[in-house]
């Protein structure tokens, strides 16, 4: 499957594409490729969203993520999971993409390697129609082999149909064989072989007799001289570059299999054979299995089911939808050719309008726009689903109310309609509830999801959270300002937010908690210390001994500077005023301020009553009694 | 208590918009003779620290004034007046809380250079009473402190010291004496407080220099051996 390189944002979540709708959220997946495990590709979150299904590894997520259109995806199947495998969906590809492979993994490809799994499907276009036929086993009748059974993609999964005559179902590795030697015994020469997956594998699927399949050809490996390949099945001496045998159609193993990879392969402790390395693949692209550890299988396969009939990518450059006039022209733009009838012009995409001079168009074009803005509300505050269909529009409809309130109003409650604006555009994106599944660990799921989403929430530049309040907000304007932006819906509460803020630094978040001494929670950037803002406040109360202050001061502010509130503080940075006054405190316990009292009320200033003389003073009291002793010897006293 | 300092005294410009004439030691205020140092500019000075440091450091250097202030002054008593100097500073505006002023002197209680003054009349911890203005433990809103800028100790060495010089070994003189009388001008135990003196000279007693007796009302005698 075309498995393709992941964006990442900063709370290590896929940045999704505009318009990409998140639908599901799974962890505790792992991802195979055809019936391999992928090696570092065994634990992690998949998200599941209109556009592609995503994969973020947990241990290392910026270099094992890996993610998967959707409109690559020809069908997709669900196993149930039985005994000690878990439930599985397969993905299988498109057929004809045909596009040059990328690694899976940066820079870790070795051209060198050159690998060739011995299970690796050959490079077919369409599967041959066969006009095999097979022996029942049971009857000896002979049944003809669907001509829809592709032994290339076929797995313990494809239904077989049963014997005419007895009405037994055939095992896969005989179906197999006989269309194996039917394809061999029609293309004698070259042509594309078939390779069945050889192996018996039980329908338990747990053991693997990869490893064992796999060394048996080994020794044959030193008997071959470089001008030709000897087939480890039937001897047959192969042009070296082929993959498979000429004759008898089995694997052909590369002359530098390197040794370490079959140890490799053995070592591997969990059910099911794991794909060991990168390798410049075949053509062929091999179905992707996703394996639910957790459970979420069910929900994820009916998600998946409804966006592909949806097939929401495909609107990503499509036009807009036209409105619906009464003439009822056909959809698309494309429709040129109609006039508008009778100078009701919409605002979509009909190119005619009749044209009306004066203030009757303006009124005319007016009031078709609200009719328009009707009918597009009235569809989507029906339903909730369609309303989550149709955000795009809403989205639309909302920034241009926004704008013209914006224009309308001052300044100030410019950015509060921006946030009420972009409300709508977060109701696909955020981490709700009924989005993460309910499978086990649901909860933890959860609440990392919503750890992810505040850090993003909170280092996004667009918005400037952080910025805004100067680098440094107390938890409980955050959980206001988050809480306001979900407009009501899925509403956070206090203890979820304060579990997800919790998580912060174990998912390795860029944002962290810190607690005050007087038990004060504020939220703040990783990169920020006390020593940072101890650096930056006493920068700051240095400027003010250059500066005179406003008025007339008793003192000498050239030498002393001048005493800051907390009130002075939070305009200089602009911080809450109880986060002012926690940093203030703060410094002074680290002994770089001093405080004042007076009848202005507390003031902070540099510390210079303690400047270090403390330490100067003991010692001149230790040298005058040297010096009286001294003087007490000399004199004879001692 | 204090007489006329013996140093001629400076003269200091009024005004108070200019800081005035810095000595190398401090500053000067107007009516007052003493170079206060920086830190007494400083009004975060005169509130009580909560870091603990640096309110160790601030005791310290009240401590420090204070004893300066009073040497300065021949004082040997200190009123405890939040609204006088040294524990008010006219020019910033400030002054030190009465509570903080009994920690900056319990603070020189320690080292032994303060004690408090208490009152005629009262009933010491000891269960006696207190006839004359004695130094004790407890003290009054506002009330005086000794501050020891010279201990009693050193007081006591300084009168032997003298008595030594001026051969009066075995004679026998009057407090008033010491303190008013001719022999001891020019010297520094002219003009000491009372009660400085008789606790100095308890002193060189305990060591078994002198001894004092009560001569007539209200005087007392000393003999040095």
């Amino acid at each position: 499957m075309f498995l393709k390189n992941l964006d990442l944002t900063t709370a290590l979540r896929p940045s999704y594409l505009p318009d990409e709708d998140l639908l599901f959220v799974q962890d505790n997946v792992g991802l195979y490729e055809g019936k391999y495990k992928l090696p570092n590709q065994q634990n992690g979150q998949v998200y599941l969203t209109s556009h592609r299904i995503c994969y973020v590894d947990k241990t290392e997520p910026r270099k094992y993520s890996a993610a998967l259109d959707l409109k690559d995806i020809e069908r997709y199947e669900f196993y149930a999971g039985f005994l000690k495998s878990s439930p599985k969906i397969t993905l299988v590809p498109k057929a004809n993409k045909r596009a040059s492979l990328q690694p899976l993994r940066n820079g870790n490809a070795s051209p060198a390697q050159r690998v060739d799994s011995p299970f690796r499907a050959p490079p077919v276009d369409t599967p041959p129609a066969s006009s095999a036929t097979w022996v029942c086993t049971i009857c000896s009748f002979s049944n003809p082999v669907p001509s829809n059974f592709d032994p290339t993609t076929a797995s313990e999964h494809t239904t077989l149909p049963p014997c005419l005559a007895c009405g037994i179902k055939p095992t896969l590795t005989h179906i197999l064989k006989a269309t194996i030697s039917n394809a061999t015994s029609r293309q004698p020469g070259g042509g594309p072989a078939i390779y069945p997956p050889l192996p018996d594998r039980s329908k338990q699927g747990s053991e693997s007799t990869a490893p064992a399949a796999q060394t048996s050809p080994s020794p044959f490996q030193a008997a071959d001289a470089s001008a030709s390949f000897q087939c480890p099945r039937c001897t047959f001496l192969n042009h070296p570059s082929l993959m498979s045998c000429e004759m008898c159609g089995g694997p052909l193993i590369s002359n530098d299999l390197p040794a370490e990879l079959m140890q490799q392969r053995r070592e591997t402790d969990s059910p099911g054979p794991v794909l060991s390395s990168l390798a410049p693949k075949s053509e062929a692209l091999e179905s992707v299995k996703i394996s639910f550890r957790g459970g979420g299988e069910k929900i994820f396969y009916e998600r998946l089911k409804g966006s592909m009939t949806q097939r929401k990518w495909l609107l990503q450059g499509a036009p807009p939808i036209p409105k619906t006039s009464s003439n009822g022209l056909g959809v698309g733009s494309g429709s040129g050719g109609g006039a508008g009838g009778g100078g009701v012009g919409s605002a979509g995409g009909q190119p005619e309008r009749v044209k009306i001079a004066g203030i009757a168009g303006l009124e005319q074009r007016g009031q078709s726009m609200r009719k328009n803005n009707e009918i597009v509300i009235g569809n989507a505050f029906e339903d909730l689903e369609a309303l989550m269909a149709s955000a795009k529009d809403i989205v639309a409809l909302a920034e241009t109310f926004a704008r013209q309130v914006k224009g309308a109003g001052g300044a100030s409650s410019g950015s509060e309609n921006a946030l009420l604006a972009e409300s709508a555009s977060q109701l696909g994106l955020i981490a709700t509830k009924d989005i993460v599944g309910s499978g086990g660990g649901g909860d933890s799921l959860y609440l990392s999801e919503l750890a992810r989403t505040l850090a993003e929430f909170l280092t996004d530049d667009a918005r400037g959270v952080l910025r805004k309040a100067g680098g440094i907000i107390s938890l409980v304007d955050l959980w206001a300002m988050f809480n306001r932006l979900r407009g009501g819906v899925e509403l956070v509460s206090p203890a979820d937010f304060e579990k997800a803020v919790n998580l912060w630094d174990k998912l390795g978040l860029p944002v962290r908690l810190r607690t005050f001494k007087s038990g004060v929670k504020v939220v703040q950037g990783r990169d920020r210390t006390d020593e940072t803002t101890i650096r930056a406040l006493l920068a700051w109360m240095q400027d003010l001994h250059n500066f005179p202050p406003d008025r007339e001061v008793a003192w000498d502010w050239r030498e002393f500077g001048r005493g800051v509130t907390a009130r002075d503080a939070a305009e200089r940075f602009g911080w809450s005023i109880g986060v002012a006054e926690e940093e203030l405190e703060m410094a002074e316990e680290r002994g770089v301020l001093c405080r004042e009292e007076g009848i202005e009320g507390l003031k902070f200033w540099e510390n210079f009553i303690d400047t270090g003389e403390g330490a100067s003073r003991t010692h001149s009291v230790k040298e005058d009694n040297e010096r009286l002793m001294k003087a007490l010897k000399e004199s004879g006293f001692l | 208590m204090s007489t006329t300092p013996p140093a001629p005294s400076d003269s200091s410009t009024p005004s108070n918009s200019n800081p005035s004439k810095t000595t190398t030691a401090g500053t000067l205020l107007p009516n007052d003779t003493f170079p206060f140092p920086r830190e007494f500019f400083f009004p975060p000075f005169f509130t009580c620290q909560t870091n603990l440091t640096t309110h160790h450091a601030q005791l310290t250097k009240w401590s420090s004034l204070l004893l300066a202030y009073c040497r300065h002054h021949r004082l040997f008593r200190l009123s405890l007046n939040p609204d006088a100097l040294p524990f008010h500073n006219p020019r910033i505006n400030r002054r030190l809380a009465p509570g903080d002023i009994r920690r900056v002197v319990d603070f020189l209680r320690k080292d032994g250079r303060a004690e408090y003054v208490l009152p005629l009349g009262q009933t010491r911890k000891d269960g006696t009473m207190t006839t004359t203005a004695r130094g004790g433990g407890e003290a009054g809103e506002g009330g005086e402190a000794f501050i020891y800028w010279r201990t009693p100790e050193e007081w006591g060495s300084l009168i032997e010291a003298w008595v030594e010089e001026t051969g009066q070994r075995g004679s026998v003189l009057t407090v008033y004496e010491l303190r008013e009388g001719e022999g001891t001008r020019g010297t520094e135990i002219w003009g000491m407080d009372g009660d400085v003196l008789v606790k100095a000279l308890g002193t060189v007693v305990k060591r078994g220099k002198a001894q004092i007796f009560q001569s007539g009302e209200d005087s007392l005698g000393v003999k040095f051996f």
